[in-house]
């Protein structure tokens, strides 16, 4: 066995106990060891070479990202979620012929949706989702996204705060309490919209907040243009109409003396 | 993903493809050959297919992308390693993430920076956007490979040499140094540059070196090829027409001189040309000095060569310059000896056998090259000179009789002479058809006879016509006068004796009319275009001598012609007392005179002229100035903007009009896209009619070095709703075009030929005849309907005055100069000859002014092919054309009318269509015959294919309505041999070819014009071909050269009449 093989799955089981132990400082370190010991094998994605060990190779590299991405939502860390998911992303994508499929696989795709969701990134999970197969929607993992994804949508927040203690897989919880955050959001953009002003009670509920200090709190830190005065929130300073446009009338003049000069000299 | 679902859909179309193909086989082995071709390429395409889908590949860059953002370097540069790899499939994706790169870029600390400057200058290239490209590709350093083949890298490439070449270019015009150049984009150049020369694509890299200013380039190209001659002829043609601005060409041809200098054998021939351009005439001057003193016959014969080749691009003043660097002949002959006579006499007595006429001949060239007081005040002097210095001098002699263009003139003269085959029944016809109270179409047929009988001293239909002719009043008599000067043009031992009976008589008020006298001096112009020496001082003292204002026109205009470019002070005075007279007639002339005489000086004088046509109230004098301002800046190029400027922007429309006549000339054959598309602006968008049929036709002028552009470029104008502009598109066309027969050029003015508007009529038939002249039917049927057509609307009576003009005016320039005339605006070396294309822009003028017609005589060239020995005498010598003689032949002439002019037609119809059933049939029998008819055997062939070409000519002379076409139906020789001289029209020129055992080989492998010849068996007695011309005539029975035979008896008849140049006679006496 190639010695380079065996080296990387010596420090995958030590990262591997430190994931357990929760260790995440190793882990992280360990993790970057890994990622450079990947770039070595030309069998990897996007090379693809031919090699002896190439399906061994692949394996044990999803098995790297896999973990990482994993690791990255213990961290609660989005960026690094991003980019180690897109590194896996080929090995489910471009290697079915040579690799069996991981069982990994579907937990981590609806992962991401769900972390799509909670960025407000609707047209990418869309797009994600069209890459999926018929018998992959089925997955229960997939299923939850795409069904909270449609209360999302519906406006059915109830729904989505609910739908947290139906997670079908444990690392789902920490995107699910950034999701109500991202309601909140949606929810205020809405009464921004809708409303000139609000009591500061109907606030609080509207936004679902549990005391009045929280709500000033999220006030001054998300929407600073708002305005707390007598008991109520005022919105309208966000309501700038825009004015409405000016007739170019300078250019109308020049085009059509162009068009008349133009005529003049028409052959 | 997509990429392997592709491939795969690829492999299964093939393999069903290719079952289908093989079916086809099996069925069909009709084209097997490409069946099995295709077959193969499947199995290719299939291989191909199968090697991607079993090898996975990625389907997106997204994993890489985010790799990117990794903290750990490896992991940046792995990850933009890849992306490098795999840039040319995932562009777009990877344009979105330029950024990152960008910024991995401008990080200080990153090691592999010119990576990703790499990547990100591949994706700008994907993108469309050159420049960010170029300038990330410039990041890349060493890593961007100049000699990768692939797209990015030649689009690159391309876009590099582009950019410096105008950074380069932008750094001269400012004058700054070119410390703005980016350092690294000049490396990228130089590589490139290097690696061209050292791959062996030497035109390439001088191309490109020319392209961007780097002459040090250009001269490492041409010294590291293996064909230096070559690639300095090369680079002389592309500086020609390619490179745009006058002063940066003349730097090329500065290092090209050098170069040449530097060879062990110098080509002298092209040196000279260079020279030229460069307008050196001391160096053209040492190297002919040299090449005489040397000694050697070979050397002289080089000489003689490179003074015919300058004589050709007409260039006046430089040819007067040269020959005054000479050391002078008079002075060296009068204290030694110089007598050619000596050997000329040996000659006479070693061709003893011959008759008298060789004696003539050779008498003929001594005048011309040691002139005959010279010889007669030596005739006694002391004989026993150095032998060395006596051939220096008779050689230095004869050069400057070439370099005046006095040999080249007679030669041709007697060349037009003896081979003149202008059919007179074609004036005739006119002559009977028009009416005699349309003094119009009356002056018109006098324009004709002239242009057709151009240079050929045959004046046979005015003697004939006297009556007829003596109808011409007023101006037309002017002209009708005007018209022998151009019959006689090149006569000039005779033109003033010609001309006496005309010219205007000192002293006495005589009685001759003050048309005719304007006229005479006129036609003593026209004589003496360009080589006006000796008639200079006559005419100006005519000029002074009067005050009648025709006079004071006619010699005006003949001053402006016979000292043309000479930029003499003191002729300018005379003419400008006339100008300052304010006779709109005179002045006029004047205009055009002083334009003529300042041509291609970009003096200051054009000021002066500019200021007094804003004074003067005449719109005559104006349009006379302004066509003589536009002369001055001829050929200058960027030096005359200033000047266009001024013109084009004046109030006055006469004056813009003068304005697009600069540009033409200065811009003449140069294709410069700035002129042209002054041009084209000004032809759609002046509000005065005049300036936009200018500008159309100045377009002619631009585009003559490139006949091909013009049609395309005119068509659209051609179709415009406004007749004068539909006029200057044909015009310019004919210009353009001219002597070319170009297929698209007549397509283009077919339709114009029957247009609604009587003058755009006039300009299609003029410009088709420009543009067909010397075209036989042969070669294009459209010829033929040509000549057809303009029977036809001269015949007609219904026909408007002014297309009928342009009927009979088209049939005399179609047969040109007894035919054996071409027009040429560009000499065998691609220079202009400004003579040629002067006479052509003030002929265009003939619109205001009629008597302007005969400024066409200048621009024609006779398209001949004339070997000279070393006495410059034309020895018997013959070559072969490899092609059959019907292709050049001369137009059949038309069969004379049996009874009323009305049966011409038909008969006309018929000799043509049984022609062309003869043609077809004789094709069938020539391929049969072919094998054997084809190379006889090259000794042999000479005699007994010369009677078939003889007896050929002989049937065709023979004026029988039905012998010429039954006696055609036998099989057609393919190929001819002709006799020195001999009749070489332009697209005869690529079928001449050379015999071996020829006892002469050429100079130089010129298929026509002048070439002097090198004698491989000087013992033997040489045999003489063509005699001064009048002796021929004087003794017709003396035909021993083919020239008697040819003179056919369309002119037999009346050729007694004809002047006779006396110094031969009074010579050999």
């Amino acid at each position: 066995m190639d010695p380079r093989l065996t080296e990387v799955s010596q420090v995958f089981e030590r990262f591997k106990a430190a994931f357990t132990r929760n260790d995440i400082d190793t882990c992280t370190k360990l993790l970057s060891q890994l990622k450079v010991m990947l770039t070595e094998f030309p069998s990897l994605p996007p090379l693809f070479k031919e090699s002896p060990n190439a399906v061994h190779e692949l394996t044990l590299a999803r098995d790297i990202y896999e973990h990482a991405v994993v690791l990255s939502v213990k961290c609660e860390d989005q960026d690094a979620f991003e980019r180690d998911f897109f590194q896996l992303k080929p090995y489910y994508t471009d290697t079915c012929g040579i690799i069996p499929p991981s069982p990994q696989e579907y937990p981590i795709l609806g992962l991401n949706l769900l972390r799509l969701l909670v960025q407000n990134r609707i047209a990418e999970f869309h797009t994600e989702l069209e890459l999926l197969s018929a018998s992959a929607l089925e997955n229960p993992c997939i299923k939850h996204a795409v069904e909270l994804e449609q209360s999302f949508m519906e406006g059915a927040y109830n729904r989505v705060l609910s739908a947290r203690q139906t997670v079908p897989h444990e690392t789902y919880v920490y995107f699910m309490d950034l999701l109500a955050k991202t309601v909140r959001d949606e929810i205020a953009g809405c009464s921004e919209k809708a409303y000139d002003y609000l009591s500061i009670n109907d606030a609080k509920q509207i936004l679902m907040f549990s005391s009045d200090q929280e709500l000033s709190e999220y006030i001054t830190e998300e929407h600073p243009e708002w305005e707390i005065k007598n008991g109520f929130v005022f919105f309208q300073k966000a309501k700038e109409t825009a004015p409405c446009k000016e007739i170019p009338s300078l250019q109308l003049i020049n085009q059509t003396l162009s068009y008349a000069r133009e005529l003049e000299r028409i052959v | 993903m997509c990429i392997g679902s592709l491939a795969r859909r690829a492999i299964s179309f093939s393999q069903e493809t290719r079952a289908f193909f093989f079916r086809a086989l099996a069925c069909s082995n009709l084209s097997l050959c490409f069946f099995f071709s295709i077959s193969l390429l499947f199995s290719l395409l299939d291989q191909a297919c199968r090697t991607m889908a079993t090898v996975a590949m990625v389907s997106s860059a997204s994993a890489l992308l985010a790799m990117l953002n990794e903290n750990h370097p490896v992991l940046k540069l792995h990850a933009l390693s890849n992306l490098n790899t795999f840039v040319d499939y995932f562009w777009p994706e990877i344009s979105t993430s330029v950024p990152t790169i960008e910024s991995l870029y401008e990080d200080e600390e990153f090691d592999q920076r010119q990576l990703a400057a790499l990547v990100v200058s591949k994706v700008f290239y994907y993108l469309g956007e050159l420049n960010d490209s170029l300038s990330y590709a410039l990041g890349a350093g060493p890593l961007f490979d100049v000699s990768e083949d692939s797209d990015y890298v030649h689009t690159l490439l391309v876009k590099a040499i582009d950019e410096y070449a105008s950074l380069r270019f932008k750094a001269v015009e400012s004058n700054e140094a070119a410390a703005e150049v980016d350092p690294r984009l000049e490396a990228i150049v130089e590589r490139m540059l290097d690696k061209c020369i050292s791959d062996g694509r030497y035109q390439q890299a001088m191309g490109s070196a020319i392209e961007c200013r780097r002459l040090d380039k250009l001269e490492q190209a041409i010294m590291s090829s293996d064909n230096v001659h070559g690639m300095l002829l090369y680079c002389i043609y592309i500086s020609h027409s390619y490179v745009n601005r006058r002063e940066y060409r003349c730097e090329v041809l500065r290092l090209l001189v050098k170069i040449y200098q530097r060879l062990p054998s110098p080509d002298y021939l092209s040196i000279c040309q260079c020279l030229m351009f460069l307008d050196e005439p001391e160096g053209v001057a040492s190297i002919l000095e040299k090449l005489l003193q040397s000694g050697s016959k070979d050397d002289a014969l080089l000489a003689f060569q490179i003074a015919f080749d300058l004589i050709e691009n007409e260039h006046q003043a430089f040819l007067l310059n040269v020959r005054n660097r000479l050391p002078d002949s008079k002075s060296r002959a009068s204290s030694r000896i110089n007598p050619p006579q000596p050997s000329e006499s040996v000659e006479h007595e070693t061709s003893g056998s011959d008759s008298a006429q060789n004696g003539n001949a050779g008498a003929g060239s001594a005048t011309v090259a040691g002139s005959v007081e010279d010889v007669q005040m030596t005739e006694g002097a002391v004989q026993e000179m150095n032998p060395n210095e006596v051939a220096y001098a008779e050689k230095l002699a004869k050069i400057k009789g070439i370099l005046s263009g006095e040999t080249s003139i007679r030669l041709t003269l007697q060349f037009l002479y003896s081979h003149n085959r202008s059919d007179l029944l074609i004036l005739k016809t006119i002559k009977q058809s028009v009416e005699m109270r349309n003094s119009v179409c009356h002056s018109a047929t006098i324009y004709a006879n002239a242009i057709m009988h151009a240079g050929t001293t045959v004046d046979t239909f005015l003697r004939e016509n006297l009556d007829w002719l003596s109808r011409a009043t007023n101006w037309a008599k002017f002209s009708a006068t005007a018209g022998l000067g151009v019959i006689h043009c090149g006569h000039l031992q005779q033109g003033r004796s010609l001309m006496a009976p005309y010219l205007p008589q000192s002293g006495a008020a005589g009685g001759g009319s003050p048309y005719s006298e304007g006229g005479a001096l006129y036609a003593l112009g026209l004589i003496h275009a360009n080589h006006g020496e000796g008639i200079k001082q006559f005419l100006r003292d005519s000029l002074r001598g009067t005050n009648v204002e025709v006079i004071q026109h006619g010699a005006c205009l003949g001053l402006g012609l016979a000292a043309l470019g000479t930029a003499d002070e003191e002729i300018y005075e005379d003419v400008k007392n006339v100008l300052y007279t304010d006779s709109a007639v005179a002045g006029e002339a004047a205009g055009i005179s002083m334009g003529l005489l300042m041509v291609g000086t970009a003096s200051e004088k054009a000021s002066e002229m500019l200021a007094y046509a804003h004074d003067t109230q005449h719109e005559k004098i104006i349009r006379g100035l302004a066509l003589g301002i536009a002369l001055t800046v001829y050929g200058r190029e960027e030096e005359a903007d200033t000047l266009i400027e001024q013109l084009t922007r004046d109030q006055d429309p006469i004056l813009r009009y003068g304005g697009m006549y600069a540009i033409a000339l200065a811009y003449r054959g140069t294709a410069n896209n700035k002129a042209i598309r002054q041009l084209l602006h000004f032809a759609v968008s002046d509000v005065s009619d005049d300036v936009r049929r200018t500008a159309v036709l100045a377009l002619g002028f631009v585009l003559y070095s490139d006949p091909e552009q013009t049609p395309r470029i005119v068509s659209l104008l051609s179709e415009s709703y406004n007749p004068h502009v539909r006029y200057g598109a044909a015009l310019a066309v004919g210009i353009s075009c001219a002597g070319t027969g170009l297929s698209e050029a007549i397509s283009l003015l077919e339709p114009l030929t029957s247009d609604v508007v009587d003058f755009v009529r006039q300009g299609a038939l003029i410009a088709m005849a420009m543009v067909m002249v010397q075209t036989s039917e042969a070669c294009d049927s459209r010829v033929g309907t040509f000549r057809r057509q303009l029977e036809k609307i001269v015949l007609d009576k219904h026909e408007d005055t002014m297309s009928k003009m342009g009927a009979i005016l088209a049939s005399g320039i179609l047969d040109a100069g007894g035919r054996n005339v071409t027009i040429k605006l560009l000499s065998k070396t691609k220079h202009d000859k400004i003579t040629a294309v002067v006479g052509l822009a003030v002929f265009s003028q003939f619109w205001y002014w009629y008597p302007l017609v005969y400024f066409i005589s200048l621009s024609f060239s006779p398209t001949a092919f004339i070997g000279l020995n070393y006495d410059l005498n034309v020895p018997k010598f013959e070559f072969l054309s490899h092609a059959k003689p019907s292709l050049f032949e001369y137009p059949r002439p038309i069969t004379p009318p049996t009874t009323t002019s009305a049966v011409k037609l038909p008969t006309a119809v018929l000799s043509t269509s049984v022609k062309a059933k003869a043609r077809a049939k004789k094709e069938a029998d020539q391929k049969a015959s072919a094998a054997e008819k084809i190379f006889v055997e090259e000794g042999s062939a000479g005699s007994s294919s010369g009677k078939v070409s003889k007896s050929i000519e002989k049937n065709g002379d023979s004026m029988q309505v039905d012998s010429p076409s039954e006696k055609r139906t036998e099989a057609e020789p393919s190929f001819e041999i002709l006799t020195n001289p001999a009749r070489v029209v332009p697209a005869q020129e690529k079928y001449i070819k050379f015999l071996e055992e020829s006892r002469y080989v050429p100079v130089k492998l010129a298929p026509s014009g002048f070439a002097l010849l090198r004698d491989l068996k000087p013992t033997e007695p040489e045999v003489l071909a063509l005699t001064d011309a009048p002796s021929t005539v004087a003794s017709p029975a003396a035909g021993g050269s083919t020239a008697g035979q040819q003179q056919g008896s369309a002119s037999a008849m009346a050729v007694d009449d004809e002047p006779q140049p006396p110094q031969a006679f009074e010579y050999t006496t």
